[in-house]
């Protein structure tokens, strides 16, 4: 049992201080802290690690009882112990190298178009007992047979493009998300939401492997504009005021650049691709990047105890967004060769030539703590990127407890700005 | 507020002791106290970072630039439109 701690339905074992409770945060320490600059992302380190061979079942004694042990990122065999790990895609489908000469656009077949038309409902015949299992696989891509407790792997390319190419597996374990949500929270108590301090229960989060396609590309990008260079900067009195003025060159300015990018990571659930002001879809994108390089083959073994959603855009819905996310990058690689241009430069046009692309479909672990906030019928998460650990959410406010915050800052700043004008006057 | 600005420009034309217009720190500071609080907790402007976050290969950049007018006198500091630092911003695709 104290193998698989991150499948336990008990909470965390030792009680905690729960966030809310105790004496809040000052008004100082909130303010200092919500105007200081975030915190840098984790970095991510790929170590290459030697992996043994692949197989669907225990490859010791042929058990499917396989759980994933987060600690280890390790595939455990709950029958003989024995652990084991599937191969690293990056090897495998030789990933990672050759972006440089991609041609034309390369889709690994679990990348491949979804057939709408297919079943979701997919029938597996229980390798332990024989029995006909039904499985889902929009809700989920493994089962465990009702009769004998085997677990059901949906291991086999299905023809409507549920099944990924690849899985990256839990390395956060439950105990650990609970703890950076409640870190993440307790950091935001003094204009938290009543309800949402009220009902705050970290011990809810969710594991769950989400649907993303990782894609490498070559790309030349160009950027066509003016560039003003400052000549002379002088001052003009007028009246009582002195103006300065200013002279400068204007140039029509041209920039290109080759380059490639290797594993960019684009959601694959029309659900969570949207990013506006409606929805809190940017918190699970913010904790983006995942340290693809060490996806392994797809393997449902992975999924025991985690909840998973189906991919639903394909290459071709992404396509327009791979292109805009080339142009930023390529804007972000030209604005080194600015510099000379001190006034700024104003780009007014742009294009991109994609010379190649690679697309690879991989599952990424997220925990995931949600509130549905009623009053505005917002839905709220804490996400942890579960192999590097960054955390991002959304912690609903409370607007009065805000509103006065904002007008007691600002009446003291009108005491002093009218205390200026009374003593100068 | 309007009856504030206009009193704002009487007082910067006659140009004694301190300008009226620091009274807008009071507005100003919970404006920015408001927002400032409320991105910390909702952090609706956050995203990934993917021009930095991501493994880059480029070749050196390409260009040139070709002086075509000249600005003798302006009292703008710098560029209108500055797009140089927006690489999100798409602007018109050339083809
Ligand atoms: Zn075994
Ligand atoms: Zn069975």
């Amino acid at each position: 049992m104290a193998q698989d701690d991150q499948h336990t339905d008990a909470p965390a074992a030792e009680p905690r201080k729960p966030v809310f409770d105790g004496p809040p945060l000052s008004l100082e320490e909130e303010l200092a802290a919500a105007r200081a600059e975030p915190e840098p992302g984790p970095t991510i380190e790929t170590v290459n690690e030697s992996l043994a061979d692949g197989v669907n079942r225990c490859p010791k004694c042929g058990s499917t009882d396989v759980q994933l042990r987060a600690s280890s990122g390790m595939l455990v065999c709950l029958f003989c112990r024995h652990q084991w790990q599937e191969e690293r895609v990056e090897e495998e489908l030789g990933l990672g190298v050759g972006i440089d000469e991609l041609e034309g656009t390369v889709v690994a077949s679990g990348a491949g178009e979804i057939d709408e038309g297919a079943d979701d409902i997919v029938t597996l015949t229980c390798g332990g007992c024989g029995a006909e299992v039904v499985v889902d696989t929009a809700h989920a891509m493994n089962a465990r047979c009702h009769w004998c407790r085997h677990t059901l792997n949906v291991n086999k390319r299905t023809p409507n493009g549920a099944v990924p190419d690849a899985v990256l597996p839990f390395k956060l374990t439950r105990d650990e998300a609970v703890e950076k949500i409640r870190e993440f929270a307790g950091k935001r108590r003094l204009f938290a939401h009543p309800r949402f301090r009220k009902e705050f229960v970290p011990e809810n989060v969710l594991g769950v492997y989400l649907p993303y396609l990782v894609v490498d590309a070559r790309a030349e990008a160009s950027y066509s504009g003016v560039g003003e260079v400052q000549t002379r900067r002088w001052t003009e009195k007028s009246g009582d005021n002195t103006v300065t003025y200013y002279a400068a060159d204007v140039y029509r300015v041209d920039r290109s650049v080759s380059f490639t990018v290797d594993d960019l990571t684009m959601e694959g659930a029309a659900d969570r691709a949207q990013f506006d002001s409606s929805t809190t879809n940017n918190i699970v994108n913010t904790i983006l990047p995942f340290d693809t390089k060490n996806a392994v083959r797809w393997n449902a073994s992975y999924l025991v105890g985690f909840t998973s959603e189906k991919r639903d855009l394909d290459v071709g819905d992404l396509s327009p967004k791979l292109e805009d996310q080339l142009l930023s990058i390529g804007r972000s690689q030209v604005h080194g060769s600015l510099d000379r241009f001190d006034r700024g430069v104003r780009w007014e046009g742009e294009q991109v030539d994609v010379g190649g692309s690679r697309w690879v479909s991989m599952y990424l672990p997220v925990w995931i703590y949600s509130y549905y906030q009623e009053n505005t019928k917002m839905l709220h998460y804490i996400a942890v990127n579960a192999r590097t650990g960054e955390t991002m959410g959304s912690v609903p406010v409370s607007q009065w407890r805000l509103i006065a915050a904002a007008l007691t800052v600002g009446t003291f700043l009108e005491g002093i700005a009218g205390a200026i004008l009374v003593g100068t006057a | 507020m309007s009856a504030l600005l206009d009193l704002q420009v009487t007082v910067l034309a006659s140009g004694d002791g301190a300008p009226l217009w620091i009274l807008a720190a009071g507005p100003a500071g919970a404006l920015g106290t408001y927002w400032a609080i409320y991105r910390y907790y909702r952090n609706n402007d956050k995203s990934h970072a993917y021009e930095r976050d991501t493994l880059i290969d480029a070749k050196p950049v390409q260009g040139h630039e070709e002086k075509v007018d000249h600005i003798s006198r302006t009292r703008d500091s710098d560029i209108d439109g500055d797009n140089s630092a927006k690489y999100r911003e798409r602007v018109r695709r050339l083809r």
